[in-house]
């Protein structure tokens, strides 16, 4: 197991390898030391039991937000409870000891359970990873600035900084997604194109629109609230890096500020910042799932797990105990995944941890 | 820079951080699509004339700046009208934020008591099953859903042990608020900050022997304090045990044993250092639960100031919003200091 997956880490980076080289023949000569380290990173990745325990539950969480939506039995918006009252919250039938009935239950709605967690993963991981990606390039974009210029820039942008982290940021997304539904509502139906892309990134119908609206204000929300902790830590490290002679030497060489933040000071302060956004994507889904969980989230018929969680809130525990197990476990396991992926990236991304492991192979 | 003008630096930056706080939310209060008077006044009272004399008293037809400049004074001079509840908005706060500080309190004592002997225990017995329970415990605080672990807190201790309630809040009797308000108006500052302590009610209930009171308090909220703990106890417990482990590698910390000292008192050498990220990370934690666990609060039914703000914004009460938005991003700048000041009191060698 742990070989083949070395194995196959290694074959990707091969295959990037020979890719670069097409485009520039020299590569790999001059970058022979980083594919080395990269090498390394992968063999200490696959001797983390942890890691590739996170790698799996990741992997099974992106390729059920691929292809969940597609294979969903049932659809969202069709409610069974309207043609038959006894659906309402059936418990969960799992084989040897009951059969014929939905494998994990039904929901309010009679709506099949599996299905529902189905579209719901989708929901979850698209709206997590876009947080994440859109929020931390505007915190590191900022970060770098600040700490590179100094004086009345780095000034002005720690004050912002500092004024969106006194507000406690739960409240401050709540506001932004309260308040932003409507704008959003308006755009998507002026833009048919762009009702239809974003619906498909979720796997919605595009005239559940107004409830897309309500999940796109959400991820607004989030990103405005996300940038902060990363430029302040990537400030952080840059001050620390920037006074080192090879930033000197660059500016000596004449190089332009944007060049030296780019090629110099950026790879040195990156590990750090990809293992925290491994993390922040834990966060940003059990976030974003909370949001709608406080009801500013999309509302029925969309499964977002979250929502389907606060709507068994309601019964529980007599009736719904199981989907607020079941969509609380499925969020539970999302959330580890990442939270074990960072934990063995932080280890495999640092050279003093990784160290070890390194001696051990060529010993 | 001695640390008194570190201080005066320190303070004076806070001016535009809290002013920043005030105007952005505003912006968001003003960006609301719809027309909040409509969502204050209910229908029956859609009296035109009402909605005018309402418009004018919050000074929604004079530009922004002005209407700012309202807000803004009427909370400095304390007079702003919760437009839903037709109270005072400090009153309101006066009543929940207390709640809050409760919950925040109670549930520190959990944190502290979980993750300090938990992250020592571990980082002595490295890599034993201690270890890996702390371990699992901040993997699982990290990736739990908040929300679906009250639940099932919930369900453990009120629906099968009946150990707890979920309705109301205890508050101290009558005659102890009188007697705390006597107190405030005779003793200019100290009476008054006794007395705000007293309105606490795990407090107000212990200075007037009401202890009934304390007893239904710590009844009412050891549950969500315990869940809030456990959310965050092994991510703290784990630092706990990282700069542990760091200080026990230490030099002074081989010296104090080739001395020949005893191993208590070399782990008490060690543990001195190890308080130092500890403090900054339990002061940060306790900021942030002093700025009211608006889920915690919603699912457990608590009337803190996390859910006061979060029915604010929903109802577009602003007025309220605001209010509360300025006292928890004080009460976090003001935490952010006291940590800074007791990391370089704890710490001589950080001088800023």
């Amino acid at each position: 197991m742990r070989d083949a997956v070395y194995n196959l880490l290694s074959k990707s980076i091969d295959l990037y390898v020979a890719l670069r080289d097409k485009i520039d023949p020299q590569w790999s000569m001059r970058n022979a030391s980083r594919i080395e380290e990269w090498r390394l990173m992968a063999y200490a990745f696959s001797r983390s039991y942890i890691g590739l325990l996170g790698g799996l539950i990741v992997f099974v969480t992106i390729v059920t937000a691929v292809i969940g939506p597609i294979i969903a039995p049932q659809p969202y918006w069709v409610y069974p409870v309207i043609e038959n009252e006894s659906l309402r919250y059936l418990p969960p039938c799992i084989p040897p000891i009951c059969s014929g009935g939905p494998l994990l239950g039904t929901d309010e709605w009679g709506r099949d359970l599996l299905s529902m967690i189905l579209y719901g993963v989708r929901i979850s991981f698209v709206i997590s990873v876009v947080i994440v990606l859109l929020g931390v390039p505007i915190g590191i974009l900022l970060g770098l600035v600040a700490g590179y210029r100094g004086g009345l820039v780095d000034e002005s942008i720690m004050r912002l900084t500092d004024m969106f982290l006194a507000f406690p940021g739960l409240i401050l997304a709540i506001a932004f997604a309260s308040v932003m539904p409507q704008r959003i509502r308006d755009i998507l139906e002026a833009s048919p194109p762009l009702r239809d892309f974003l619906s498909a990134i979720f796997g919605l119908r595009p005239q559940e629109y107004g409830q897309l609206a309500a999940l796109i204000s959400v991820w607004v929300a989030m990103v405005i609230v996300w940038w902060p902790g990363y430029a302040r830590i990537v400030r952080g490290t840059v001050l620390s890096v920037r006074e080192q002679p090879f930033v000197e030497a660059a500016k000596l060489l004449g190089l332009s500020t944007s060049k030296i933040l780019y090629r110099h000071i950026l790879p040195n302060i990156i590990s750090p910042i990809i293992v925290m956004m491994t993390f922040d994507l834990a966060t940003a889904t059990l976030a974003a799932a909370a949001l709608s969980f406080l009801g500013l989230g999309p509302q029925e018929p969309v499964p977002e797990l979250g929502y389907l969680i606060s709507k068994a809130g309601q019964f529980f525990p007599e009736k719904s105990l199981h989907v607020v197990a079941i969509v609380g476990s499925i969020l539970l396991i999302i959330a580890l995944g990442w939270n074990l992926l960072g934990d063995a990236l932080r280890d495999v991304l640092d050279p003093k941890t990784r160290r070890s492991l390194e001696f051990r192979r060529r010993g | 820079m001695g640390f008194g003008s570190f201080i005066a630096r320190r303070i004076i930056t806070f001016i535009p951080t809290i002013i920043g706080v005030l105007f952005l939310t505003y912006i968001i209060a003003y960006a609301v699509p719809t027309d909040p008077v409509r969502a204050w006044v209910s229908e029956k009272l859609t009296d035109p004339k009402l909605i005018e004399r309402i418009r004018e008293e919050y000074k929604f037809n004079a530009p922004w700046y002005e209407q700012f400049a309202f807000f803004v004074t009427s909370i400095f001079t304390g007079s702003l009208r919760d437009p839903v509840r037709h109270t005072n908005v400090f009153d309101e706060i006066k009543t929940r934020f207390p709640v809050t500080v409760e919950l925040a309190l109670v549930s520190f004592i959990f944190l502290v008591a979980i993750s300090i002997p938990l992250g020592i225990l571990a980082a002595l017995y490295k890599d034993s099953w201690i270890d890996f329970l702390v371990r699992i415990l901040a993997f699982f605080g990290s990736s739990m859903p908040s929300f679906v672990l009250y639940y099932f807190m919930i369900l453990i201790f009120f629906s099968w042990l009946r150990a707890t309630y979920l309705a109301g809040i205890p508050m101290i009797s009558l005659q102890c608020m009188d007697k705390l308000n006597n107190i405030a108006t005779t003793y200019p500052v100290i009476g008054g900050v006794i007395a705000s302590i007293g309105y606490v009610p795990l407090f107000g209930g212990a200075m007037c022997g009401e202890w009934d009171v304390v007893s239904e308090t710590l009844k009412r909220l050891y549950v969500p304090a315990l869940s809030l703990a456990l959310l965050n106890g092994g991510f703290i417990a784990r630092i706990v045990r990282n700069s542990f482990l760091d200080a026990l590698g230490s030099e002074y910390i081989l010296f104090a044993k080739a001395r020949g000292l005893r191993r208590f008192n070399v782990w008490r050498h060690a543990l001195k250092n190890t308080m130092v990220p500890v403090t900054t990370i339990l002061g940060l934690s306790f900021g942030g639960l002093l700025s009211g666990a608006v889920i915690a609060e919603t699912v457990f039914n608590i009337p803190g100031i996390g859910r006061y703000m979060y029915e604010s914004i929903m109802r577009l009460n602003f007025p309220a919003l605001i209010a509360s938005v300025l006292l928890v991003a004080l009460i976090y700048v003001i935490i952010n200091l006291i940590v800074d000041i007791l990391y370089a009191y704890i710490d001589p060698r950080i001088r800023y």
